[in-house]
C-alpha cells in the first residue's frame, strides 16, 4: 500500500509544466480512489444521455491533469500505458481499463 | 405388461477408439473456431467479408440456422409428451438434449461475432424491452431453463407425471422463441426482403424441418456407432415426418415470394433474389429448393429408396445444407439488395447497387465451430447420462407395429 | 399520437433518478453550473436542407467538415464499404422527370427511431431534444440498429482506432453515426456541416420554437422527409427532392 501511494503522489501532479489545478475536483484522495468508477459512470450518463457538459468528474479532465509528458520526445504518454497514472493501480488490482478503447488517452496537443 | 417399462436407458460406452477420434475431431474444429474468433476480434471486423452494407455475415447464417434448428429438435419430445404419441417417448430425452446443444452452439457463434463480446454482461443486465433482440435474449435463457427442467421431469421417475405439463410449456415457449427469431427479420420495415409478417411462421416450419434433420442424423449415428438396435418402425415414422416438414417449408417459401411479387414495389427485390441475384438466385434454386427440398422429398417417398437408412441420412444432410443456403439467401441476400430509400428515383451515386460480400475463412470456421460445439455437447452428455434407450428395435418402440 | 408519458421517457426518467440516487447515497453531489443544464424536452433540434440551392461542392465541404470534426474516414485497414461514413453525398434521378438532385445524407434524427427500438441494450438512444446517439458505453456491437435504419446512416468501426478527438470517443467494435454535433450545440454552436455552408441552403435550429428561422421557413416552403411513408418524423428535412 505504501508503494502504491508513492506511485500515486508521483503521478498526481501529472504534466508538471501545466498549471496544476487547485479547484476541488476531488474531495480527498481516498474518496476519489474509491468512488471514481461511480463518479465517471454517473458523469458519462449525464454528459452523453443528457447533454450536461461540465468539467467535474469528466474523464477528459482526468486525462488533462494526469497524463505525463515524455521528456525525450515532448509528447504526452497515454495515461493508461504501463506505469502511467491509470495502469499503476489498475494493473495491481487486475481490473482492465476499458475507457481508452474509445476515449483519447492524452490531452489534445497544445492543450493546457 | 407395461410397455414403457421395457424402455431402458443406458449411457454410451465411449471408451473405443471411434469415440476418441470423434471427440478429437470436434475439439480441433472448436479450437480452430476460437482461433478464428481471436483473429477477428483482435484485428476487428475488417478482416471479415462484412461491411457497413452487409453487417451480418456468415457467422449469423450459422447462428440463426442452429437456433432455428434447436427449436425444431424439440419436436420429437413434444409429440411424445404433449400429443401423447407413445412411440416417440423413448426419444424424448435425446430430443431435449439435441435441442439444448444446438441452441448453445448457435448462441456461441452469435456472441463471439459481436463487436464487443467482452460486454456480454451488458446484454444480460441492460434490457430495452421494445427490442426483439432483447426479447430473444430472455427467450433463449428461458428455453435453457425450461428444457432443463423438462429433461429433469423425464429423467426423474417421481417427476414423470409432470413431464407432459412442462412439455406443453416447452412447446409454447419454443414456438414463441422461433416467432421471435423470425421477427428479427420480419419487423425490419426498412428492407424490402424482410418486411413480411410471414417470416415468423415460416421460421417455425423451417425449425421443424432443420431440427428433425439434425435429430435423425444424430439418432442414426449414435445407434450405428454404439451397435444398438434401431427399428424401421421409428425411422420410417421420422422419415415421413421429415418429408411433410420439407414440403411445408417449400409451401411457405412459395407463399412468401408470391406475396412479395404481388406487391409491385417489391418486384425489384424478388427479381434479384429469384433471377438476377447470381450467387443468391443460384443458392435459392439449386441448393435450397432442388438439393435441400425436392431431392430429399424424392429420397423419402420414392418407392425405390423408401425406408432405406442411408437415403434417409442423405436426405437429412441435404435438408441441413439446403437450410443453411436458405438462411444465407435470407440474411446475406436480403442485405445485399439496396434499401428503397427514394421511391420513384434512381440512385446514381453515393448509395445503392448490390453490396458485395465474400465470406472470409475465419467466419466459416466460426460457424462450423458452433456446429462442433453442439455436437460435442451431445457426445459428452450421452456418454455421462442415460439419454439413449438401450434398444429402439421395433418391439420396444412400437409393440403393436405389426399387428 | 400524443402521449402524456411514453414508455421510453419513463425508462429514461427513472433510470436518471436511479442513477442520481445511487450516486447520492455514496457522497454529496456538487450542483451543476446553471448555464450547463441538461438537454431539454422543450426543444427539438432539426435541419432543413434546400437541395435547390445547395451545390455539390458545398455538400463535399459538409462531408469533409464532418470528417475533420469527428475524425472518421481515416481508418487504415478498412475497405471503402467498411470505413465509417457519417454523412455522404447521394445523387438521385427522378425516373419520370429525369431531374437530378444531389443531397447530403446522414442520420435523420427520427422522432420514432427504428435504431432505438431495436437496440437490445439501450445503447441507441434519443436525447430529450431529439438528437439520436449511440451510447458506446453500452453498445455491444450487435449491428441490429444498422439492419433497422432505413437511411444507411450508421457505421460499424471495423478496426482499432487511435488519436481520437477529445470530444468524440470512437472505438473498434461499436456502432456510430452523426451526432448532430451535440458537443457543439450544447455550447450554443451550429453543427460542423451546417457551419461549413455559407449560404442558407442548410438551416439548423429548434423545430419546437415557432419563431426560429427553421420553423418559419418550414411553414413557408415545400419540404419533405426521406421515407416519409415510414412515419418516423425525421428531424432532418429536405426541400427540392
Amino acid at each position: 500500500m505504501g508503494t502504491m501511494f508513492a506511485q500515486y503522489s508521483n503521478n498526481l501532479s501529472g504534466n508538471s509544466d501545466a498549471t496544476y489545478r487547485t479547484d476541488p475536483f476531488h474531495e480527498s484522495i481516498s474518496s476519489i480512489r474509491k468512488m471514481h468508477p461511480e463518479l465517471l459512470k454517473h458523469k458519462r450518463n449525464e454528459t452523453l444521455r443528457h447533454g450536461v457538459r461540465t468539467e467535474e468528474n469528466s474523464l477528459k479532465e482526468c486525462v488533462n491533469c494526469h497524463a505525463n509528458i515524455n521528456e525525450n520526445t515532448g509528447h504526452y504518454i497515454d495515461v493508461n500505458k504501463k506505469g502511467q497514472f491509470c495502469s499503476s493501480c489498475h494493473k495491481k488490482v487486475s481490473i482492465s481499463v476499458d475507457c481508452f478503447s474509445c476515449h483519447r488517452p492524452t490531452p489534445t496537443k497544445g492543450g493546457s | 405388461m407395461n410397455k414403457i417399462s421395457k424402455v431402458r436407458y443406458q449411457q454410451v460406452d465411449g471408451s473405443g477408439t471411434g469415440f476418441y477420434v470423434l471427440v478429437a475431431l470436434l475439439s480441433v474444429l472448436i479450437v480452430v473456431a476460437l482461433g478464428a474468433v481471436y483473429f477477428m476480434e483482435h484485428n476487428g471486423h475488417y478482416v471479415t467479408g462484412m461491411s457497413n452494407r452487409i453487417v451480418w455475415g456468415t457467422p449469423h447464417v450459422f447462428a440463426i440456422f442452429l437456433i432455428v434448428a434447436a427449436s425444431g429438435a424439440l419436436n420429437v419430445a413434444s409429440i411424445s409428451s404433449v400429443f401423447q404419441k407413445k412411440m416417440y417417448k423413448p426419444l424424448s430425452r435425446l430430443s431435449g438434449l439435441v435441442s439444448l446443444a444446438l441452441l448453445a452452439g448457435g448462441l456461441m457463434i452469435l456472441v463471439l461475432d459481436l463487436g464487443r463480446p467482452d460486454r456480454l454482461i451488458v446484454a444480460m443486465t441492460e434490457y430495452n424491452f421494445k427490442s426483439i433482440f432483447a426479447w430473444n435474449i430472455i427467450l433463449y435463457n428461458g428455453f435453457f431453463v425450461i428444457v432443463g427442467v423438462y429433461l429433469w421431469m423425464m429423467f426423474e421417475r417421481r417427476m414423470n407425471k409432470f413431464s407432459s405439463k412442462v412439455g406443453l410449456l416447452a412447446l409454447t415457449w419454443r414456438l414463441i422463441l422461433t416467432t421471435g427469431t423470425g421477427s428479427i427479420f420480419g419487423f425490419l420495415v426498412s428492407r424490402q426482403a424482410y418486411d413480411a409478417v410471414i417470416m415468423a411462421p415460416m421460421f417455425i416450419i423451417m425449425s421443424f424441418a432443420f431440427g428433425l434433420a439434425f435429430f435423425i442424423l444424430i439418432l442414426l449415428a449414435s445407434y450405428k456407432w454404439t451397435e444398438r438396435d434401431l427399428g424401421d418402425a421409428i425411422m420410417n415414422r421420422l422419415g415421413n415426418l421429415l418429408g411433410v416438414f420439407i414440403a411445408a417449408v417449400i409451401y411457405f417459401v412459395a407463399i412468401y415470394h408470391l406475396g412479395n411479387l404481388y406487391i409491385t414495389e417489391n418486384t425489384g427485390v424478388e427479381d434479384f433474389l429469384l433471377f438476377d441475384g447470381e450467387i443468391y438466385s443460384q443458392l435459392f434454386w439449386y441448393v435450397q429448393i432442388i438439393l435441400g427440398g425436392l431431392v430429399p422429398i424424392a429420397l423419402i417417398y420414392s418407392p425405390v429408396t423408401r425406408g432405406n437408412r442411408m437415403t434417409l441420412g442423405l436426405a437429412s444432410v441435404l435438408v441441413i445444407i439446403g437450410g443453411i443456403a436458405q438462411i444465407y439467401v435470407i440474411i446475406i441476400g436480403g442485405q445485399a439488395y439496396p434499401m428503397e430509400m427514394f421511391p420513384g428515383m434512381d440512385i446514381i451515386s453515393g448509395y445503392g447497387g448490390i453490396a458485395s460480400y465474400i465470406p472470409s475463412i475465419a467466419e466459416i470456421f466460426l460457424g462450423v465451430g458452433g456446429i462442433a460445439v453442439a455436437l460435442i455437447t451431445i457426445v459428452f452428455f450421452v456418454k455421462f447420462l442415460p439419454f439413449l434407450p438401450e434398444s429402439l428395435s421395433d418391439e420396444v418402440a412400437d409393440p403393436h407395429h405389426n399387428r | 399520437m400524443t402521449k402524456a408519458l411514453n414508455r421510453r421517457d419513463f425508462i429514461q426518467n427513472t433510470s436518471a433518478i436511479l442513477g442520481v440516487a445511487s450516486v447520492a447515497s455514496g457522497f454529496t453531489l456538487t450542483t451543476f453550473a446553471a448555464d450547463k443544464g441538461p438537454a431539454s424536452g422543450g426543444k427539438r433540434w432539426g435541419m432543413l436542407i434546400n437541395t435547390n440551392i445547395l451545390s455539390e461542392a458545398e455538400i463535399d465541404s459538409m462531408v469533409s467538415a464532418c470528417k475533420k470534426e469527428h475524425g472518421w474516414g481515416f481508418e487504415e485497414h478498412s475497405t471503402g464499404s467498411q470505413k465509417p461514413s457519417w454523412i455522404k453525398k447521394v445523387k438521385v434521378q427522378d425516373r419520370a422527370t429525369k431531374k437530378i438532385t444531389s443531397l447530403p445524407l446522414m442520420c435523420q434524427h427520427c422522432e420514432e427511431p427504428p435504431c432505438v427500438d431495436v437496440c437490445p441494450t439501450n445503447a441507441s438512444m434519443k436525447r430529450l431534444d431529439g438528437v439520436v446517439l449511440v451510447d458506446r458505453h453500452l453498445c455491444i456491437g450487435c449491428r441490429f440498429c444498422m439492419m433497422a435504419c432505413p437511411y444507411d446512416a450508421r457505421s460499424f468501426v471495423h478496426e482499432d482506432l487511435s488519436n481520437q478527438k477529445e470530444h468524440m470517443p470512437r472505438g473498434k467494435g461499436t456502432v456510430e453515426s452523426c451526432t448532430l454535433c451535440v458537443h457543439k450545440i450544447d455550447n450554443g454552436e451550429q453543427p460542423a456541416c451546417v457551419a461549413s455552408v455559407k449560404t442558407d441552403a442548410v438551416i439548423f435550429g429548434d423545430l419546437k420554437d415557432k419563431n426560429s428561422i427553421i420553423s418559419k421557413t418550414l411553414r413557408k416552403i415545400q419540404s419533405t422527409q426521406i421515407r416519409a411513408d415510414l412515419n418516423l418524423n425525421t428531424g432532418v428535412r429536405y426541400s427540392g427532392i
